[in-house]
């Protein structure tokens, strides 16, 4: 056995260190790193998972090009994935990589709000010609902190065909005629009335049911969750499963692919969800069956409850803000690039203007949903706070609790309100 | 009466017939029911990748594809950009798996050879470090690189994969290290080898299938990584477990054929290095396991 004394070590150790270093640094290296801005006044960076996205990256860089060609400034772009896209805006904001123009989902506006970050775009949005509901998807905290670049919602989407064939006349407007539709539709075979969301990770989609029974969810800082009417609505929910009006373990993907398929009637998605079951069903013309429906209410004259959905653009405050500002009012208010946007993607645009050009107001789908189901959708009420989706988390747990016969509902959205209290922060 | 002698005796085929060795067949039962865990998975995603998009959610699905298609095989042709991840990934990867060698190499001799006051603690430092979540590790390395400008490119992707890979390379390589017989090393220094000659001419040679094996593992270590390489790569340098999911899971919908024809073919790079590697890698985590 050799010995080393501290001399021979501090040596190696050295070579070790060096070896890294040395290394390292052959490897191809990067002048780049993550968008830092610009110091010119008219260059600014653009963060947005849309750049990257195969539906819709042309679209979107179109916009870009665009905005840059026309106004002679320089756009440095970005892009992460969806799922990641929350962490990963939040870690570069807080470290001060990111400036310039950000895409973000209606939901996480109150979380990055929080940060302080973000600039106030009152007065773009003020001469925007936006429509309330959209105005609203990008406020948060009494701010307007984003520009709505597009307002849909989640809601009721019907296939046509299959109600025809279970004898169903007509939509159903109330929660007993949903029911009794649905009921018609189970003699179908091999047909699931109600693909409903019933996986925890989707179960956020009762929030508008209790809503339909008359809970507000929350009340200034109180959350109601647990009240009566949140209580009936969950119970009418595991009344549909135990009748088999809705079916165990289905989230929104499951949900789109027995639509697709033809074996559901009923189910919640966004407004994209045309194109995207479209492009799932082995039947062509399945999107001309397809029809939005206006969420069933308690009792004739309630409003029919929908969750606000969407994407704004926010700007965040300091080098290169008043030019990615003019290009968010851009992006989301130019009539010409939204109605061309609208063509390309299928989302729909946010300014009265965007919604009347012929292009948009020329298709149905999109002019059906709007009218029946975004014009009464609102935000859900918890994304104000930055831990919203634990606090949706803990709900949709209890809920399944109570599916699966574990709890009642009155037990377990008392639990889950204890545990939504503590991230009420 | 046939029929009797038949019966009384005994065949000689049911006299030669083994005794069933029940402890055997437990152990293929094992065996079979762990592949298929293993395999399963795999099989699914060739099905998936062969199977046409309207077909791959179709209801219940069907084990077997009744209808083939190589086109999301075709497509990945055409796009030049997972090329770009797969460069990325082989740089990132290659150069990872040499730097943790290297080093660890050095650090395992010095740990297993030499005697000197702290060895130990200093051992148990470095397999200390192995116990932090790595998510915690990954914002203290983001503000590190940016402080240094290191963020967004290889170097700051290469470093932080080789931190995590270094003490399990050291662990690993040590426990060879201490196998080699300390006579050997003596047998050279009489014959007036220097300690560096020593480590270089005898040491290292000896230890060829651990060096194999820590360099596949820090190989596959930093070809799968999502998270680092996502948050510290800027989109130019990004690997290829974020350039997939970049390209192919999105906010409205999945591509999933896609996404498993993508996955067969960047696993067939790894797949060929450990059927090339695989005597040496089971000979390098095992050689450490009994001190001769």
């Amino acid at each position: 056995m050799n010995t080393l004394n501290r001399r021979d070590a501090l040596r190696l150790l050295g070579l070790s260190t060096l070896g890294v270093t040395a290394l390292a640094a052959c490897a191809p290296d990067a002048s780049g790193g993550a968008p830092q801005g610009d110091t010119a006044a008219k260059a600014f960076g653009f963060t947005s998972w849309s750049l990257n996205e195969e539906a819709q990256k042309a679209a979107v860089q179109a916009i870009v090009d665009g905005y840059a060609g026309n106004e002679g400034v320089k756009i440095t772009t970005a892009s992460f994935p969806y799922n990641e896209y929350l962490n990963q805006v939040t870690l570069k904001l807080r470290g001060g990589q990111l400036t310039g123009a950000i895409q973000l989902d209606v939901a996480w506006l109150g979380a990055l709000a929080a940060m302080g970050k973000l600039r106030d775009l009152a007065a773009p949005a003020a001469k925007g010609g936006y429509t309330e509901v959209a105005l609203s998807s990008g406020q948060s905290g009494g701010k307007q902190l984003g520009l709505p670049w597009t307002t849909g919602s989640i809601g009721l989407i019907a296939n046509t065909a299959l109600l025809e064939k279970a004898g169903v006349d007509g939509v159903p407007a109330t929660v007993a005629e949903f029911e009794a539709a649905l009921r018609k539709v189970a003699a179908l075979d091999g047909v699931i009335p109600y693909a409903a969301a019933t996986k925890a990770a989707q179960l956020k989609d009762i929030l508008p049911w209790m809503r339909t029974f008359g809970s507000p969810l929350l009340d200034g800082d109180t959350i109601t969750v647990g009240d009566e009417p949140s209580v009936a609505a969950v119970e009418w929910y595991k009344k549909l499963y135990d009748a088999k009006l809705i079916a165990p373990d289905v989230d929104r993907f499951d949900a789109r692919a027995l639509f697709a398929q033809g074996k559901a009637a009923f189910y919640d998605d966004a407004i994209i969800a045309r194109g995207v079951v479209a492009s799932q069903a082995p039947d062509k013309s399945l999107a001309d069956k397809m029809a939005p429906l206006s969420r069933p209410v308690l009792k004739a004259g309630d409003s029919p409850q929908a969750l606000l959905w969407g994407h704004v653009i926010a700007v965040v405050e300091g080098e290169g803000a008043d030019a990615a500002a003019d290009f968010a009012a851009y992006a989301t208010s130019d009539t010409a690039t939204v109605a061309r946007f609208f063509e390309q993607v299928k989302l729909p645009p946010t300014t009265t203007a965007g919604l009347a050009d012929p292009k948009v107001s020329g298709d149905a789908f999109t002019t059906e949903w709007t009218e029946k189901i975004t014009k009464t959708a609102t935000a859900n009420p918890f994304w104000r706070y930055a831990g919203y989706a634990q606090i949706e988390t803990a709900i949709a747990e209890q809920v399944q609790a109570v599916l699966v016969g574990d709890s009642s509902a009155k037990e377990a959205l008392a639990k889950a309100t204890e545990t939504a209290k503590g991230l009420q922060k | 009466m046939t029929v009797t002698l038949s019966a009384s005796v005994p065949t000689t085929s049911a006299r030669r017939r083994k005794p069933v060795n029940r402890s055997r067949v437990a152990a293929w039962i094992a065996v079979a029911v762990i592949g298929l865990f293993g395999l399963a998975p795999v099989y699914w995603l060739v099905v998936t990748a062969l199977t046409p998009d309207e077909r791959a959610f179709s209801f219940p699905p069907s084990l077997i594809p009744t209808e083939i298609t190589f086109d999301h095989f075709a497509k990945l042709a055409e796009n030049q950009q997972l090329f770009g991840y797969l460069v990325n990934s082989v740089i990132v990867s290659v150069i990872t798996a040499v730097l943790s060698v290297i080093v660890s190499a050095y650090m395992a001799y010095a740990f297993a050879k030499f005697r000197y006051r702290g060895r130990r603690s200093l051992m148990h430092l470095v397999l200390a470090s192995q116990l932090f979540p790595q998510a915690l590790l990954l914002v203290t390395l983001y503000a590190v690189f940016s402080a240094t400008g290191l963020l967004g490119s290889y170097t700051a992707l290469i470093l932080s994969f080789t931190t995590f890979t270094l003490p399990l390379c050291v662990w690993m390589l040590k426990g060879i290290f201490d196998t080699v017989p300390s006579t050997l090393m003596e047998a050279a220094a009489i014959d007036g080898a220097s300690r560096w000659r020593t480590l270089h001419t005898i040491a290292l040679p000896l230890a060829a299938p651990g060096l194999i094996a820590a360099g596949l593992f820090a190989f596959v270590r930093a070809w799968n990584d999502f998270i680092f390489a996502l948050t510290l790569a800027d989109p130019a340098r990004q690997t290829l477990p974020p350039g997939l999911v970049h390209t192919y899971l999105g906010e409205f919908q999945t591509a999933w054929p896609d996404l498993m024809a993508a996955s067969f073919v960047v696993s067939l790079p790894v797949i060929a290095a450990f059927m090339f590697l695989q005597r040496y890698l089971v000979g390098g985590l095992t050689a450490g396991a009994v001190k001769g």
